[in-house]
């Protein structure tokens, strides 16, 4: 049976997550988000509160961190690469560049 | 149901160790992640491999594995044996899949009485169009999630929502919904769902938060004496003031006119000067009167 039902969201970034609740939309214990916090890999060490770009890259960082045992500056330092390339790829689209 | 061979996704044997495994899962991650790999179906491909990795490896879930069996092949109607759960306590159903769908039907009855856990949350994508970004939208997504039919047992099933898209979204933003997770455990309520909001790609436009990028085509006269001109943009048609002696390449901002975001993003319009084709005499006449009375060379220093 397929249910059909209107359903109405919070924007992260209009609300922003807490310690508690980005371990728990990760699948982890808050020490590993508080680690990651104090390591300057995630968010801000200031203010722990949490963006949509925030639980995004939690997640990626997990997922290098336990499938290559990725050490969490090696995987910071991935997925900032990745996102360069990506930003790249889009300017060149932009420019009317094929994506080579 | 059918049945996976996670050993041939991966490309290894049944007798592979852990090590092997996990060598054989980065390689195949390197080979088809989807921001290198040029792979017709790399996508589709990254999810195979992360789906039988998640099973093969962990060593419990590894093992429950291999009880199902040898001699099955890949896409076959499949049943497991009806006891074989019983033997592995692999803590349950871990993503969409072929083995969350084993244990789905596996159940959760020997937890036992007593034991409450709040569902785990959910993750999924939606794609909309930029128009869907300035207007708002609702859009549906299909989850695959257990169901139980009763006395322990589950099976997974296509739950359809239709969702409420904001005005104002811009790309990678998530969206929660609560209680919309997996169902939880014991009496203890459902966790929730988050849609990461994507775009689809539209060779018009580019965004990049909530500024939106939009090449506009115009006519040499109309960048070099200037015009007002009406451009179709996500926000409706605008009509715009072509500064005269513009290049192509020129960008005019529409402040406030990007993405309506909490901090409105602006709409950056860029001149793209296109010539009209030579293809008559007479077309060919007005060049040949430029290159005598205009003695324009854009090479010189």
């Amino acid at each position: 049976m397929v249910t059909n039902q209107i359903a109405i969201g919070v924007l992260i970034d209009e609300v922003t997550l807490d310690v508690d609740e980005l371990a728990r939309a990760c699948r982890v214990e808050p020490d590993w988000v508080v680690r990651h916090v104090q390591a300057g890999v995630l968010g801000e060490q200031a203010a722990p509160r949490f963006r949509s770009s925030d639980l995004a890259r939690a997640r990626r960082l997990l997922e290098l961190e336990r499938h290559f045992d990725a050490d969490e500056e090696l995987a910071a330092l991935v997925i900032d690469l990745a996102d360069e390339v990506r930003r790249l790829r889009a300017r060149l689209r932009a420019l009317g560049l094929k994506d080579a | 149901m059918e049945y996976k061979d996670y050993y041939a996704t991966l490309g290894i044997d049944r007798g592979a160790t852990a090590d092997d495994i996990k060598k054989a899962y980065r390689k195949m991650v390197r080979k088809y992640h989807p921001d290198v790999s040029k792979h017709e179906h790399a996508d589709a491909k990254t999810k195979d491999i992360n789906e039988a990795y998640a099973v093969l490896g962990d060593a419990g879930k590894r093992a429950a594995y291999d009880a199902l069996g040898r001699g099955h092949h890949a896409g076959e109607q499949f049943q497991p044996p009806p006891d074989w759960s019983e033997h592995f306590d692999v803590g349950g159903a871990g993503a969409d899949d072929f083995f969350a769908d084993l244990f789905a039907r596996a159940g959760r009855a020997r937890h036992g009485r007593g034991f409450q856990m709040r569902g785990d949350d959910l993750h999924a994508t939606i794609t909309i169009d930029l128009v869907d970004a300035y207007l708002g939208a609702t859009r549906t997504v299909t989850l695959r999630v257990p169901r139980s039919e009763g006395a322990g047992r589950a099976t997974m099933q296509d739950r359809t929502l239709s969702v409420n898209i904001p005005r104002g979204v811009t790309p990678g933003q998530q969206l929660r919904l609560a209680g919309q997770g997996h169902a939880g455990h014991g009496g203890a309520g459902p966790g929730d769902l988050y849609l990461e909001i994507g775009f689809v790609p539209d060779p018009r436009y580019r965004i990049e938060g909530a500024q939106v990028y939009e090449n506009v085509p115009v006519t040499p006269w109309e960048a070099a004496l200037g015009a007002a001109v009406a451009v179709p943009t996500p926000a409706g048609t605008v009509e715009v003031t072509i500064p005269a002696g513009s290049q192509s390449g020129r960008k005019l901002r529409l402040k406030g006119k990007g993405i309506p975001a909490a901090a409105p993003g602006d709409l950056y319009l860029i001149l793209d000067v296109v010539l009209p084709p030579a293809n008559s005499d007479k077309a060919r006449a007005v060049y040949q009167a430029m290159a005598r009375d205009l003695a324009f060379n854009p090479r010189a220093v």
